[in-house]
């Protein structure tokens, strides 16, 4: 029976519209995953035509078809292997000169090849002619005009697909010609590899020589299993000595050379530019945003933008969340009787999934913000402009926007890592956002600046935090880029795309991916930690306890000294007393016990050691387990009783205040923050040394704050 | 016979001043130093970076800001050949060779930055570092150590680099 299916690969370089195209022929019907082992983004979509069902897989942009990001090694990998039906190149036709490198490094690998002239409608308006006829002799392919704007072209391309794979229509296959002396050596080396039959057979013999005269990493590794390398190795190297001694060059530099002369040469035969160029939107709004006086200010500017928008504009939803929840916990309680089941039901459940939920309103802003830098082609001037700091402790510019998302809230800013091509980058960057003080770390120094340093210090206790979480990133992201990444900075050889209004609705499209992307694979996680958090604090419980508290109670409801009011008091009190006897005997607070010896050095009781393991199911819950512990019930940090019982404590004075919020600053982010670290980062290994890492500089710092400033502070 | 700035040149010779291309302020500045159209200058040396440049004028030593000799226009007595990285801001150049090792390398010749290819620093950043090229059609930034490894000859010096308002076209066809 004939196949209905159509598998279909989208390649181009970035910026060329090809997510657009893609949303355009698909429409919503796509779905986001992640290509195995690697965190980088997977689009697939479905679309009917002409009674076939044509499977489109967007792979990520790319220059080249070489493999120095991991975008670039899944996208010749999957054409290499994964062997899509036809493979749509997308180039931007307004810019065909470096988007045709791609395109003649497809012809290479013997694709079965469309090329979709996308912003087709934009080259009119510039009013270039590209001769298609002569353009498509001399790539051997089929050219289709798109505009994923006007919608031209859409149903052509599709046309054209189904007609390729039905055979209606062919390609040449044409293979570009390099000269007379580099096509010698190609062809020495094919013919050394074709007498491997599996060699040949698995990979096309005339790819394998380009690249290894290109001096291809991966494809020397290929090569090297197999028993003819020896002898291609010998023409290799006869090939670099000819071209170093005739020409003072080498064959990669040839090559490529030739390469780009064959381009160039195909355009000039087939592209006919405006006589008067037009007035260059882009290059206006550029002397504007990146202007040497006004470029930091305004980068400045939308930075604070996006960090307003998402955590000021994002606190309305993330309330109506906690509020929705919180009614909904006390509706289930109204119904459930029975106290364990409502316990696991109100605390456990519907307080985690609420945990979960919570973040969504942030990811959801920081994602369409970023979409937007992104779409409009703001981002990568938004790293052209603070690349140098960056720099200077061996980051990329684009590092900046996680960094100060972190401010905010972790979660959000370990995913906004992904926009980050580099593996070295990324997993710096995600190991230093940690120590960028999270919004939730905020009640915390609150309660703890406002009891010890009084209205006056107290704002210079929190800007010394804030200055010392910077500081250790910097120093970190320092470190791991010479010690454990060296020489892997990632070059800043970045396009600065035209500006572009993008599409809400894929603005829209991609945020809900986002958030989903979100949901499904952290979500689930987050949920059962913060489950079994709940657990680790709640049990075991205590007989003896419940059982001489219901004593004591039912003692007082039997006596007649009180009134009403009063025993309602006395029941409050006792009821916050069992809570922190029981919280004593729970897991968690056994475990704050037995870690006492560990944070007594740091100024700290087993009280302060309890609520530090409490705040690693979120943070600001390090202040209300101090309310619970201290007997008082929900406190927050602004609960003048919690202040008077900290100041009362004779164990507790400055030092131990700013060596606590320096733990706090430091020390391992919540259960969400790191389950999503983890998908991030994709290893174990890197899970593990984020939280030892996290971990053994909270001890040192506070240890050092702690035992130096005993010295100086009351 | 080429005529440049005299930051292009290569130090240690003897130079008539053609042509004096700054703004008003800069050309009085220039002016106030005792240097004029037709002057001879012996250029003395020149740092790396952003170093000072020393000529000798009329028997005495001149010391010159980089910014302002670039405003100077001479004949240099052979090709100057510099590195991306020294090249002002809207000067036209034409690479001559690709020196840069490694990933960098790969990338930039990925880009087009081939023997030949023409280019035009469009801009440095705010904090001096990346630069912007035009380079065929499309604007590719990078780091100055990046451009270092780049060797160019000046193809065309951009005279009216403040007063020009007229966007740039060329390099299409």
């Amino acid at each position: 029976m004939e196949r209905k299916e159509i598998s279909v690969a989208l390649v181009g370089n970035p910026n060329s519209g090809k997510t657009s195209l893609f949303n355009k022929l698909v429409g919503g019907n796509q779905r986001v995953g992640n290509f195995s082992g690697v965190t980088v983004e997977k689009y697939e979509g479905t679309v009917s035509h002409n009674g076939y069902e044509i499977k489109i897989i967007d792979l990520p942009g790319t220059y080249s078809l070489t493999t120095y990001s991991p975008e670039e090694v899944i996208t010749r990998q999957y054409i290499l292997t994964g062997k899509p039906d036809v493979v749509v190149n997308v180039v931007d036709s307004t810019n065909l000169e470096r988007n045709l490198y791609l395109t003649t490094q497809l012809i290479d690998v013997q694709a079965n090849l469309l090329v979709a002239l996308n912003m087709y409608d934009e080259l009119e308006k510039q009013e270039t002619i590209i001769d298609l006829e002569q353009l498509e002799k001399l790539l051997g392919t089929h050219l289709i005009p798109t505009s994923a704007v006007t919608g031209l072209g859409i149903n052509d391309l599709l046309n054209h697909i189904v007609d390729l794979f039905t055979d209606k229509i062919s390609i040449k296959k044409n293979k570009l010609t390099f000269s007379a002396l580099m096509e010698e050596y190609i062809e020495k080396i094919i013919s050394v590899i074709s007498k491997d039959e599996e060699l040949s057979q698995k990979y096309y013999p005339r790819w394998l020589a380009i690249k290894l005269l290109v001096n291809d990493k991966d494809v020397y590794k290929i090569v090297k299993e197999y028993p003819v390398w020896i002898k291609v190795n010998n023409i290799l190297a006869a090939a670099i000595k000819e071209i170093d001694q005739k020409f003072d060059s080498d064959p990669e530099l040839m090559l490529k050379e030739e390469r780009h002369a064959l381009i160039r040469g195909a355009i000039k035969e087939t592209v006919k530019y405006p006589q008067k160029k037009k007035m260059n939107t882009s290059e206006v709004i550029d002397s504007i945003l990146i202007n040497r006086i006004t470029g930091l200010p305004l980068f400045i500017f939308f930075m604070w933008g996006i960090f307003q928008l998402t955590f000021t504009l994002g606190e309305a939803p993330m309330n109506w969340i906690d509020t929705f929840f919180s009614w909904f916990g006390s509706a289930a309680s109204m119904v459930i009787k029975e106290p364990t089941a409502r316990s696991i039901v109100v605390d456990g459940i519907i307080a985690g999934v609420g945990g979960v939920l919570v973040f969504l309103p942030n990811i959801m802003i920081l994602f369409f913000s970023l979409s937007f830098l992104e779409g409009t082609g703001y981002m990568a001037r938004a790293a052209f402009v603070i690349d140098k700091v960056m720099h200077k402790v061996g980051l990329h510019g684009k590092s900046f926007i996680p960094m100060i998302t972190g401010f905010g809230c972790s979660v959000p800013a370990f995913m906004a890592t992904r926009t980050l091509r580099n593996k070295s980058d990324r997993i710096t960057t995600l190991l230093i956002i940690p120590f960028m003080s999270c919004s939730a770390k905020f009640p915390v120094y609150i309660l703890i600046a406002g009891t010890f340093f009084g209205a006056s210090q107290a704002g210079n206790a929190l800007f010394g935090i804030y200055m010392l979480g910077i500081l250790i990133a910097l120093i970190t992201a320092r470190l791991l880029k010479t010690a454990v990444f060296k020489g892997e900075s990632e070059p800043f050889v970045m396009e600065l795309p035209p500006y572009r209004m993008p599409s809400f609705k894929v603005l829209i499209m991609q945020m809900w991916q986002k958030a989903s992307l979100y949901l499904r694979k952290a979500g689930t996680i987050i949920l059962t930690a913060s489950i079994l958090i709940w657990v680790a604090s709640n049990y075991p419980k205590s007989e003896e306890i419940t059982v001489e508290y219901s004593q004591i109670k039912q003692d007082v409801t039997n006596s007649s000294k009180y009134d009403e009011n009063e025993k309602k008091e006395i029941f409050q009190k006792l009821n916050f007393q069992e809570g922190t006897k029981q919280l004593e005997y729970s897991f968690a607070g056994r475990l704050g016990k037995l870690l006492e010896p560990v944070v007594a050095p740091l100024g700290f009781d087993w009280k302060l050691g309890i609520a530090l393991i409490s705040g690693i199911a979120a943070k600001e819950i390090v202040v209300s387990t101090m309310g619970t512990l201290y007997s008082l019930g929900d406190v927050d940090e602004n609960s003048h009783e919690l202040r008077e019982r900290l100041l009362a404590n004779p164990d507790y004075n400055q030092a131990v205040a700013l060596s606590l919020m320096v733990f706090v600053l430091l020390y391992i982010p919540c259960a969400a923050a790191t389950i999503v670290f983890h998908k991030e980062a994709g290893e174990w290994k890197w899970t593990a040394f984020y939280a030892s890492y996290t971990m053994t500089v909270a001890w040192i710092m506070s240890y050092l704050t702690y035992n130096i400033s005993k010295y100086f502070l009351l | 016979m080429n005529l440049t700035r005299l930051t292009y040149c290569a130090p240690n010779y003897t130079a008539k001043i053609s042509e004096i291309i700054g703004g008003i302020g800069a050309n009085s500045n220039i002016a106030s130093l005792g240097l004029k159209i037709g002057d001879e200058i012996l250029f003395k040396s020149k740092e790396n970076g952003r170093g000072r440049i020393v000529i000798e004028h009329n028997n005495s030593e001149i010391k010159l800001g980089r910014e302002l000799a670039s405003k100077i226009l001479i004949e240099c007595n052979e090709e100057p050949i510099l590195t991306l990285d020294q090249v002002k801001v809207s000067d036209v150049v034409e690479v001559t060779k690709m020196g840069a090792k490694g990933d960098v390398r790969f990338r930039l010749l990925d880009m087009g930055l081939v023997k030949g290819v023409k280019l035009k620093v469009l801009r440095v950043a705010p904090l001096g570092d990346p630069v912007e090229i035009l380079i065929n059609g499309f604007n590719l930034s990078l780091r100055l150590e990046e451009a270092r490894g780049i060797v160019v000859k000046i193809v065309e010096i951009d005279k009216h680099h403040q007063t020009n308002k007229k966007r740039w076209g060329m390099f299409r066809g």
